[in-house]
């Protein structure tokens, strides 16, 4: 079937509005009559509240009202494990910065402000521990005394083959210890919205979020309503990147509106924003890896500790990814996997861009890089000798299903970058000559993939809803696509347009796709897990496909509205099964996508400072549905790893924030991208996918960070395993080789 | 204004720092008295061997003017690193030493220059180094709620005599950095007549080398000359440990390899404006 629609780089389903100003952000909503309200936010990473005086507060004029845990039905919520307070009472406890003691409500923000300044809270400080592994240990503080006596909130093991013999079999072993930080998404609109009793007097609440139909499950049990007596709205969204999975000011909307029976109006500051919601879990990865002469992997053993912070969160699911992405993408005959993810008093941390899948590349690429050398062997010619295959046995044991391109991406990657092949011979290219006397240049390459869809046996669906208007002869005149996908500002609406309309046979310009609002549109499943291209384009295609065999039956009727409905479940075509308690067995993910990168980077050897002058990023996308936008998803997916390379640095002391503005929390300006920037779309099709596509946003940055760290490594010889490489970092990596 | 306002009105000009410090809840003045549309504060102008820069001045209008990158291409450097674009078309090359930040690009450039400012207040005006506005970090002389400073002046860098500004920070635009220095040399024949060289921030003001810069003077600026300089600089500079910024430890070896380039920068610069004067 030739594609008209798909595969054209149509302009943004939203473009025209967003540029004109005439679309609405959470912000941008304003309610007649509203209220405003502002947040009483922990002063502590851990103390027990004695006391919560409202009485200042509550005499001040404009003041409505002051809510606390007194005020909620159900004062418990979380995305995974319902183990967050909504807020804090007297005599409980208060586990990081992020937690509320109480919600002031006022007739403007300036009283809202001043009134939240008047709430005096006492609390009984208890001991902070801020470092996974000291939590770990038997005689650890508790964080949460009512969950067991533990803080580790979850361990994983995988065991395959036999991890000695495959040691022995190594001539070379590779041992290293790597950590990675923290990351704040750094959204471009903080939070933001306005919370309201409908017509119909439901709980409703306008604001971004990624999983709008999951948001309603925890509102309704926080509020004790039924699900039809509560309601979100998502209009445009500025960007989430995994931070608005979890709610953290949605439920807030509603329990005010739901209190106070009028519209309320909300926004976080950034210094809100960034110190008191979730970030990118931080990782401390033990790894070993042993190598043939010949370049075969033959045995790798790994510990991985990931700090959840002070609640769960998507922690086990994060750590779930991360260990059965742990070998990266390469076939091992034995290894031994133990990945823990262990309570703290640290930021929350919960799903960012990779969800678990981020933080391993740093770790398996650096090991790959550090064997080649090892071993004298071209890094692109060592992993050609191990990558996966379609059919290869992946390190849970599950065979990976028809369409891994990830050898592919790594081919013309490294053309593109300047290599040669002659008979599986790999030669990298010089990196050409530096700017300056004391700078010094180096290339590197890595790879990373990372499924698509919800893993480990969750039934992950999607529901779309399709209505065609007809016009007079029967032809389509206009399709509405209603499904509660929401578009983080990628272009998953654009996407799901241009599927529907290459489905129905119609110009993409024909195709609408409703606002998600919970009470119009099905549950279509999170933004998130770069899923609804896959996903949710299946469910469109099957959707069109059913409303076009009506139309026929319509026609006949003389009918001019068809409406069509169609759930489709991943299981449907790839089931997926948990791990094995004991060794860890399972076929983990629906499917998959693949990612290839080179950086070309000069390292100043006077002061360490790393500057990308080039990055290659090849993608397998199975079918790029929107080329132009898989080149966006690109240059935003290296933008985040060259922040996670070098300068984004989330400093937390005894779990105090420090870096509480952008002028603290390094995100790289334009001026540190790189002069050049090279996107390379790869299209081997996933047979199940929509038009053969896969996934795209998360992969795109997977590679970054290890390829730059490769890089500063050929520059200068030295390894950074602990991220950022930031200049000091690198200098004194210098210091000690000479 | 300023009097009627009895120290409750502040002096605004471009605002980049002040907007923010107003939003912050940490200006306590009532009321801005807004100066940009005052006649004769935007000047940048020569006049006897001596460049004034008025007080609505901004550091992109520093950093694209021709008089200064010729004259004084140490500041054009200098401003020319200041925050982003936005930033340096609207904040002004004056507000950067009211701020009286050790850090401040522009201030280190003009600590390097020997700079003057003229304050106007109600006694009248006078000119006084800018040294002698720098009480401490953030702390100008100047109280902004009683008098302003109206403009900077300096001495033209003159033939054989360059200087060179060089900044290390966490990344490429709009962010303070981790430390920066301006030095200028000034040759006669093959010889250094004159150094100064100023630093940011390893003390609570803007920070003047002077024992590195005289070591340089009366010698032939080679390898050995520069790296006594700038071992000298980084032993008088006293970086502190700063999370955000680095360690002592490596701020202070920067010193010696940022002024190291700053020094050598320079005397290129230098050397070939002397070997231009020997060949006409």
């Amino acid at each position: 079937m030739s594609s008209k629609v798909v595969g054209q780089s149509v302009p943004k389903i939203d473009a025209a509005t967003k540029v004109r100003g005439q679309r609405k952000f959470p912000q941008d909503f304003n309610m007649e009559g509203q209220l405003y309200a502002k947040v009483v936010w922990s002063e502590y990473p851990h103390a027990r509240v004695s006391k919560i005086d409202l009485s200042q507060a509550e005499a001040l004029p404009g003041v409505v009202a002051i809510l606390t845990s007194k005020d909620v039905p159900v004062n418990e919520y979380g995305i995974n494990i319902m183990d967050q307070p909504v807020l804090v009472g007297e005599g409980e406890k208060v586990r990081w910065l992020g937690d509320r003691i109480a919600i002031v409500i006022a007739e403007s923000e300036k009283i809202a402000q001043e009134a939240r300044q008047l709430v005096r809270v006492e609390y009984e400080p208890l001991p902070v521990v801020t470092d996974p592994r000291e939590a770990m240990k038997p005689d650890a503080p508790l964080i949460h005394e009512e969950r067991g006596d533990s803080n580790i909130l979850k361990h994983i093991k995988i065991r395959k083959g036999d991890i000695e013999k495959g040691f022995a079999e190594a001539d070379v072993i590779i041992e290293s210890y790597y950590l990675t930080p923290h990351v704040e998404h750094a959204y471009m609109q903080p939070e933001a919205g306005v919370g309201y009793i409908d017509e119909q007097g439901r709980v409703t609440v306008i604001a971004a979020a990624q999983w709008s139909h999951d948001d309603l499950h925890q509102i309704s049990h926080m509020l004790d309503l039924p699900l039809d007596q509560v309601r979100e709205i998502v209009p445009a969204i500025g960007g989430a990147f995994g931070g608005r999975e979890d709610m953290y000011i949605q439920h807030l909307l509603a329990l005010c509106a739901y209190c106070v029976r009028r519209p309320v109006k909300m926004v976080f500051d950034r210094e809100e924003s960034v110190m008191r919601t979730g970030k990118r879990h931080p990782y401390y990865m033990k790894y070993k890896w042993g190598a043939t002469r010949a370049g075969k992997l033959t045995a790798m053993e790994m510990e991985i500790i990931s700090d959840a912070g002070a609640y769960a969160s998507t922690s086990v699911p994060v750590l779930s990814n991360s260990a059965s992405f742990a070998a990266g993408p390469y076939v091992v005959p034995n290894a031994k996997v133990d990945a823990y993810t262990v309570y703290t008093n640290n930021a929350v941390t919960m799903a960012m861009r990779g969800f678990g899948s981020t933080q391993p590349p740093v770790a398996y690429e650096s090991q790959m890089n550090k064997l080649a050398e090892a071993l004298g062997m071209d890094p692109v010619e060592l992993r050609m000798k191990n990558l996966l295959e379609d059919g290869s046995i992946a390190l849970t044991g599950n065979p990976m299903p028809p369409g891994v391109g990830v050898k592919e991406t790594l081919r013309q990657t490294a053309l593109a970058a300047g290599w040669k092949e002659e008979d599986g011979v790999w030669i990298k290219p010089g990196p050409g000559l530096p700017s300056a006397p004391y700078k010094r240049r180096g290339i590197g390459v890595a790879c990373g993939y990372k499924n698509v869809g919800y893993s480990f046996g969750f039934d992950d669906k999607t529901r779309a809803i399709v209505e065609l208007a007809l016009d007079e002869s029967g032809e389509i005149a206009r399709a509405l696509v209603k499904l509660g996908a929401s578009d983080q500002g990628m272009g998953a609406h654009t996407a799901l347009a241009q599927i529907a309309a290459e489905a129905l046979g119609i110009d993409y310009e024909k195709v609408r796709v409703a606002l998600v609002d919970t009470s119009v549109v099905p549950d279509a499943g999170s933004c998130s897990a770069s899923r609804h291209v896959y996903m949710s384009g299946n469910a469109v295609i099957r959707a069109c496909q059913e409303a076009a065999r009506k139309r026929e039956e319509a026609i006949q009727r003389g009918e001019r509205r068809v409406s069509a409905e169609y759930e489709y479940h991943g299981r449907s075509v790839r089931p997926t099964t948990p791990y094995d308690d004991e060794n860890g067995m399972c076929d983990p993910h629906i499917g998959y996508g693949y990612a290839s990168q080179i950086a070309l980077v000069e390292v100043d050897v006077g002061t360490g400072q790393t500057e990308v002058l080039k990055v290659w990023a090849a993608q397998d996308v199975g079918k790029a549905i929107n080329p132009e936008m898989v080149k966006g998803q690109a240059g935003g997916g290296v933008h985040m790893g060259l922040g996670y390379a070098l300068t984004e640095e989330f400093i937390q002391k005894e779990g105090l924030i420090k870096t509480r503005r952008f002028s603290e929390y390094h995100i790289p300006t334009v001026a540190d991208m790189p002069r050049e920037f090279i996107p390379l779309i790869v299209e081997v099709p996933d047979p199940t996918g929509p038009y053969g596509a896969k996934g795209v946003g998360e992969m795109t940055t997977l590679p970054t960070a290890p390829a730059i760290i490769s890089a500063i490594h050929d520059a200068v010889g030295v390894w950074i395993d602990n991220l950022p490489a930031t200049a000091e970092k690198v200098w004194r990596a210098m210091q000690v080789r000479s | 204004m300023l009097e009627a306002r009895g120290g409750e009105a502040r002096i605004i000009a471009g605002g980049t720092d002040l907007v923010l410090q107003s939003q912050r809840g940490q200006c306590l003045a009532k009321a801005m008295v807004d100066i940009t549309r005052i006649p004769g504060l935007d000047h940048i102008e020569e006049r006897d061997g001596l460049i004034y820069i008025g007080a609505q001045v901004t550091h992109g209008q520093v950093a694209a003017s021709p008089l200064i990158r010729s004259r004084a291409g140490v500041l054009a450097e200098a401003c020319g690193s200041v925050g982003g674009p936005q930033i340096r078309n609207v904040g002004t090359l004056v507000g950067n030493v009211v701020n009286a930040l050790p850090a401040a690009d522009g201030a280190i450039a003009l600590f390097a220059l020997d700079a003057e400012a003229e304050v106007a207040e109600r006694a009248g005006r006078r000119w006084t180094p800018i040294a002698t506005l720098y009480a401490g970090v953030g702390l100008c002389t100047v109280d902004p709620c009683t008098a302003m400073i109206t403009q900077l002046r300096f001495r033209a860098l003159g033939k054989g005599e360059v200087g060179a500004f060089e900044r290390l920070a966490k990344r490429r635009a709009l962010v303070l950095p981790i430390l920066n220095t301006a030095a200028i040399v000034g040759l006669d024949g093959d010889k250094v007549e004159k150094a100064r060289i100023a630093i940011g921030p390893v003390a609570a003001t803007p920070f003047v080398a002077t024992e590195a810069a005289e070591v340089l003077v009366g010698r032939t600026p080679d390898e050995a000359s520069v790296t006594e300089a700038a071992e000298l600089a980084a032993q008088a500079a006293q970086p502190r440990d700063s999370l955000l910024r680095g360690s002592a430890e490596y701020r202070k070896a920067m010193v010696e390899v940022l002024v190291r380039r700053a020094l050598w920068r320079a005397v290129e610069g230098a050397s070939l404006q002397e070997g231009e004067d020997a060949n006409s």
